[in-house]
């Protein structure tokens, strides 16, 4: 198995790059490979494909990237401390709680764009940290196969996003700023958010890669950590927190967009191992080639129409959601293991 | 008509027809249809243009068309007010049905992806064959709630797999078959996908006479046939091993059951959209009121399910100014905290239990 990890994060790195340049030329214009890589390293103001690849597809791309490497590294450490196949970004509450946030912020507090960043950060706490209250009031520490964790952050996020709904349907007149937003979009318009949050999802990534090595024997075991003579709950406390503020800043960006967060490291772990120290990097560079390509397909599959990114991530991210379950919960294997 | 006591001590009322009623279940229902009256008439009454009780039943009485407050009244109002006890009704109903069946006191047809089922159906049909006739919606309805019920049972396998993975899996389909609904959205002029948006959302916005007459008939028969299937509900509540050793033909009558409870379903998602959590609620509601089994409780839930519809539509109308909050949204408000403290409920009764 481990005999993958170097081939494997290579080989997602050359997807990356892949991605980006198709990303880059791909859209209503088609621009060749050439002038996309000219308008990279020597960008002339005057030629208008390099307008394009520079001010609209180019922030797209980065958006999507930085979308990516959060949520499925986020959706990584969240299924291993958990211990939960389905636990990712998106169903656990986090999503769901930063566009609340910001929406109550911007509606009803009126606050200016520069505070979006701390609003979804304070929501994507709000958001966890109910999930794992009203788990623990119905009793999920009690039921070994951890579904009710999920359940009750599905039905969490249905109520945030309902009532995020109904207060933009109360004011009609900013209600179109965010309507796109709040159902999931990656725009290139949003990329001066990006410049102002970039630096808190990095800043997680690198304290995450810090804690690899404790956070993959936490992972691994408990009690077997613990005699390894690392600090548990300080790890834990210390990479949740750091998944929620890094997941929340790319909420802030660019909407609740689940899936990538579920599914990036259900197809990381059986190449590269459980070690986080491959793990994060392997996870964050597939994660950014799946937001690359599913904002790809977004824009072109559906043309002359732009789809929301996170319309076709819940498309795909229902199915691999239902192909979990029925491989980790309802296969005759388990279901005799849990009885 | 003889009121007497049952063997378990609680006073029944036996008929002459030989049919037996609890005496509470009996109090409880009509307490539940005088507070639907109630909410009717506030319903009636309020509103952006406040209309005083005496005029509203001068109204009523003068028949549509007859001055100022018809239109309110007769064009507006009242069909909203129908619909609403009618589709409350029946999701009601069809989820105390599908807890009954399934052993699981969270089934819902819309968590379960059912209605959802219904609704990608209508908006193929919608978008894809804009000149199909209205009568068939509903038919078309039934067919998308009947495959994502077969998807289920496909998906989850036969055997007691456990209520908790059953309602993931339907929300996994249900995550899956809204996004198509919102791609297929995109293909509809503006005007038309701001009123099918509303549409999904689950509205009484748009209920008319003609959306009224296309239900009623589903209702009428719909309803009654699911009561009179539901003699037997309470050996089903204790189990299909029980229920089949209690004489009851399992391989026959679930799947009748069931197909009626779709049919029922597909109708109300046709007429209003999808009302996710209103089929879990109802019959905990039901059962709160008064801790009953079988067909009460079915009954009990018509009645509890009709008149959250009716309070939640209210609650919408006045919402912000000329606005109307879809009415799937407050349902989903009122839904959720209900639905953790019924989970609450239930690990506090495990507990007790162990």
């Amino acid at each position: 198995m481990t005999r993958l990890r170097y081939p494997a994060i290579a080989g997602t790195l050359f997807i990356v790059v892949a991605a980006l340049l198709a990303n880059l030329s791909f859209g209503p214009s088609k621009i060749d490979l050439i002038s996309v890589v000219t308008a990279l390293v020597a960008f002339d103001a005057d030629d208008y494909d390099h307008f394009v690849v520079a001010y609209q597809r180019l922030p797209r791309a980065l958006i999507a990237v930085f979308l990516g490497a959060m949520m499925a590294c986020g959706g990584a450490v969240l299924q291993g401390l958990t211990r939960n196949p389905l636990a990712s970004p998106g169903i656990l509450g986090i999503n769901s709680g930063a566009m609340l946030f910001v929406i109550v912020g911007a509606f009803i507090f009126n606050l200016p764009p520069e505070w979006q960043g701390v609003a979804a950060i304070a929501g994507g706490f709000f958001g966890f940290i109910s999930c794992l209250f009203v788990t623990r009031m119905t009793g999920m520490s009690k039921d070994p196969r951890g579904l009710a964790l999920i359940l009750s952050g599905a039905v969490l996020s249905m109520l945030y996003s309902s009532v995020a709904n109904a207060i933009m349907l109360a004011s009609p007149s900013r209600r179109s700023d965010f309507l796109s937003w709040a159902s999931g979009n990656i725009n290139h318009v949003y990329v001066e958010r990006l410049i102002d949050f970039w630096w808190l999802g990095v800043l997680g990534l690198g304290v995450l890669m810090m804690f690899a090595r404790p956070l993959t024997l936490v992972t691994l075991g408990r009690e077997k950590a613990a005699s390894a003579g690392v600090d548990v709950s300080r790890v834990t406390w210390i990479s949740v927190c750091v998944v929620v503020v890094s997941v929340s800043s790319a909420v802030a960006i660019c909407g609740p967009i689940g899936f990538v967060g579920l599914v990036t490291p259900h197809i990381v772990r059986p190449l590269v191992g459980a070690s986080f120290t491959h793990a994060l990097p392997a996870n964050a560079l597939l994660g950014a080639a799946i937001c690359l390509l599913a904002d790809l397909t977004a824009r072109t599959v559906f043309a002359p129409h732009v789809l929301h990114t996170g319309i076709m991530m819940d498309l795909f991210g229902g199915l691999t959601f239902a192909i979990i379950v029925k491989r980790y919960y309802l296969s005759p294997g388990v279901r005799e293991a849990s009885r | 008509m003889i009121v007497t006591r049952a063997l378990d001590g609680r006073r029944v009322v036996l008929f002459e027809s030989g049919l037996k009623v609890r005496v509470g279940d009996l109090a409880a229902l009509g307490g539940l249809l005088t507070a639907i009256l109630a909410a009717a008439i506030v319903s009636l009454t309020t509103g952006t243009t406040p209309i005083t009780l005496g005029d509203a039943a001068a109204s009523l009485w003068r028949g549509p068309d007859s001055g100022d407050l018809s239109f309110a009244i007769w064009d507006v109002r009242l069909p909203r007010i129908l619909m609403g006890v009618m589709v409350g009704g029946s999701i009601a109903l069809t989820g105390a049905m599908l807890q009954s069946l399934s052993q699981n006191p969270l089934a819902d047809p819309g968590l379960l992806g059912l209605s959802q089922g219904s609704m990608t159906a209508l908006m193929v049909i919608f978008v894809l064959f804009p000149a199909t006739p209205q009568g068939v919606l509903p038919l078309a309805a039934l067919g998308g709630g009947l495959a994502v019920g077969a998807l289920l049972i496909f998906l989850v396998g036969r055997g007691n797999a456990g209520g908790m993975a059953i309602l993931l899996m339907g929300i996994a389909v249900e995550t899956s078959l809204s996004s198509m609904t919102s791609i297929l959205v995109l293909y509809t002029p503006p005007e038309v996908s701001l009123a099918l948006a509303e549409w999904m959302a689950g509205s009484l916005f748009r209920s008319s006479w003609d959306s009224l007459a296309t239900f009623t008939p589903w209702f009428a028969l719909g309803v009654p046939a699911i009561l009179l299937l539901g003699r037997s509900l309470r050996s089903y509540d204790m189990g299909d091993q029980v229920a089949m050793s209690l004489g009851e033909n399992l391989p026959f009558s679930k799947p009748i059951i069931l197909v009626t409870a779709v049919l029922l379903t597909s109708a109300a998602v046709s007429a209003v959209g999808p009302l996710a959590f209103l089929g879990v609620m109802a019959p905990h509601l039901a059962n709160f009121i008064s801790p009953t089994s079988g067909r009460a409780r079915l009954m009990l839930s018509v009645a509890v399910g009709a008149l959250l519809v009716v309070c939640a539509d209210m609650m919408t109308r006045g919402f912000a100014g000329d606005i109307p909050l879809p009415t799937g949204l407050a349902i989903v408000m009122l839904g959720v905290p209900m639905f953790i403290v019924t989970l609450r409920l239930r690990a506090m009764r495990r507990m007790r239990g162990q």
